[in-house]
């Protein structure tokens, strides 16, 4: 049984829903360099952050058709942070002229035995990625261009490869769902970055 | 946070619960120990939903879901002989949206509120274990502040623990018991609420069965 949907109220429960609002698209890595100088250009000032994160995707099997999802990500370069665990939602289907895809999301800073509790819960280890890459932010949008990196032996974050010659860019935003007009700013940024790289909403359910 | 002690006070002969932490918190004032406002910890229990259990191919296990007024903004969640995973206040929200796949034992809700008391390095908290409506018990959690390894104070928190609790004393908690050397943290303040959860849990099951066996020896 999926959650219960989650309608465009804020609030449910006495906890406020947070939407993510997401655009994505992609560069060829010899693209990459002149996409970075715009994106350094329109966003916010700050200094150049670069990021190598582990990503773990877990499932939890009930008699229900569809797994339960959840995403265990750990930073590999900043020690000392927490594991970062997020749940997402199925795409809200509805105006088809929201510009952006929007999904219920749950996110949770946790300590280093992330893995182990999610096992002990019932959760099993579906797939794992390293992603590589940088991170840009204009007011409460967050861009990241970032590669994935496929994981040659399970667990070891060292031995990894390239999965394609081309870098992913999302654009996205948390916000309290009912807040569409993000979208329309989304939109907007996502104008200027064209023709470097076409931002779309992209339907995942399309790709499987 | 410092090497801390949770133990359960017995309630005193032919007295209520009110009226032991009256005297428990009486001998501390006399002590010396400064009132310094109140504190919560409280515990859910969430079990496996009988349909993932057939997949899993193992028993339903007991998940706790605990949050003191110490740390506000972290959730604790647990699993007896299991891993404690400290989380953000999030954490909540996700549990409701795995309605499916855990069920919360709604009747187990069980928590522990009172005062805080500061005696020199000393925080002690009594508190009132309740479940629903009714008080079925008496915490007291002594934390020990400059110190956060377990076997290099135990002595002398045993010590403080008998000026104030006398016989009640408890024995060394089995969180020290393993990593004599390992630093303190508060997922192991968290592991010793929920076993004196589970014992007041167990007091109060084995006392309902006693009375049932009385009343109905007494009928025949």
């Amino acid at each position: 049984m999926e959650a219960p949907p989650v309608t465009m109220m804020p609030v449910t429960g006495g906890t406020i829903n947070m939407m993510e609002y997401l655009l994505q698209g992609s560069v060829l890595d010899h693209s990459l360099e002149s996409l970075i100088h715009r994106l350094r250009g329109l966003c916010d000032n700050m200094e150049p952050e670069t990021f190598v994160d582990h990503e773990m995707v877990f499932l939890l099997k009930g008699q229900q058709a569809s797994p339960f999802v959840l995403r265990a990500r750990r930073s590999l370069d900043r020690t000392g942070a927490p594991w970062h665990l997020r749940y997402l939602g199925q795409p809200e289907m509805g105006d088809k002229n929201r510009h952006a895809l929007v999904r219920n999301c749950v996110d949770i800073a946790t300590s280093e035995n992330l893995t182990d509790f999610l096992m002990e819960m019932g959760f099993r280890m579906d797939h794992e990625f390293v992603a590589r890459g940088h991170l840009f932010r204009k007011g409460i949008m967050k861009i990241v261009v970032y590669k994935v990196f496929r994981i040659l032996v399970p667990g070891n974050t060292e031995n990894t490869e390239a999965l394609s010659l081309s870098y992913l860019v999302e654009l996205s935003v948390v916000a309290p769902a009912g807040q569409d007009v993000v979208s329309d700013d989304m939109r907007n940024f996502a104008e200027q970055l064209k023709p470097l790289v076409h931002l779309e909403k992209i339907d995942p359910k399309r790709l499987m | 946070m410092g090497v801390t002690c949770v133990s359960q006070m017995p309630v005193a002969e032919g007295k209520s619960v009110q009226q032991t932490v009256e005297l428990l918190t009486r001998k501390l004032e006399m002590l010396g120990a400064e009132k310094q406002g109140t504190f919560c910890v409280d515990c859910e229990t969430y079990h496996t939903a009988a349909s993932t259990l057939g997949s899993q191919g193992q028993a339903g296990k007991l998940m706790y879901v605990m949050h003191n007024s110490e740390y506000p903004l972290s959730c604790f969640a647990l699993f007896e002989n299991g891993p404690c995973l400290v989380a953000d206040t999030n954490f909540d929200v996700l549990m409701v949206k795995l309605k499916g796949f855990f069920q919360s034992a709604k009747a187990s809700k069980i928590e522990t509120r009172g005062t805080r008391y500061q005696y020199c390095d000393f925080l002690v908290k009594v508190g009132t274990v309740t479940m629903g409506p009714s008080a079925r018990g008496i915490s007291v959690e002594v934390e020990y502040g400059p110190c956060v390894v377990a076997s290099d104070c135990w002595s002398l928190l045993l010590e403080f623990l008998q000026s104030f609790l006398g016989s009640h004393t408890p024995g060394a908690p089995a969180v020290f018991g393993s990593r004599h050397d390992a630093v303190y943290s508060p997922a192991d303040t968290m592991v010793q609420y929920m076993e004196l959860f589970n014992k007041i849990r167990k007091q109060q099951q084995d006392g309902v069965i006693d009375e049932a066996r009385n009343s109905s020896s007494r009928l025949k």
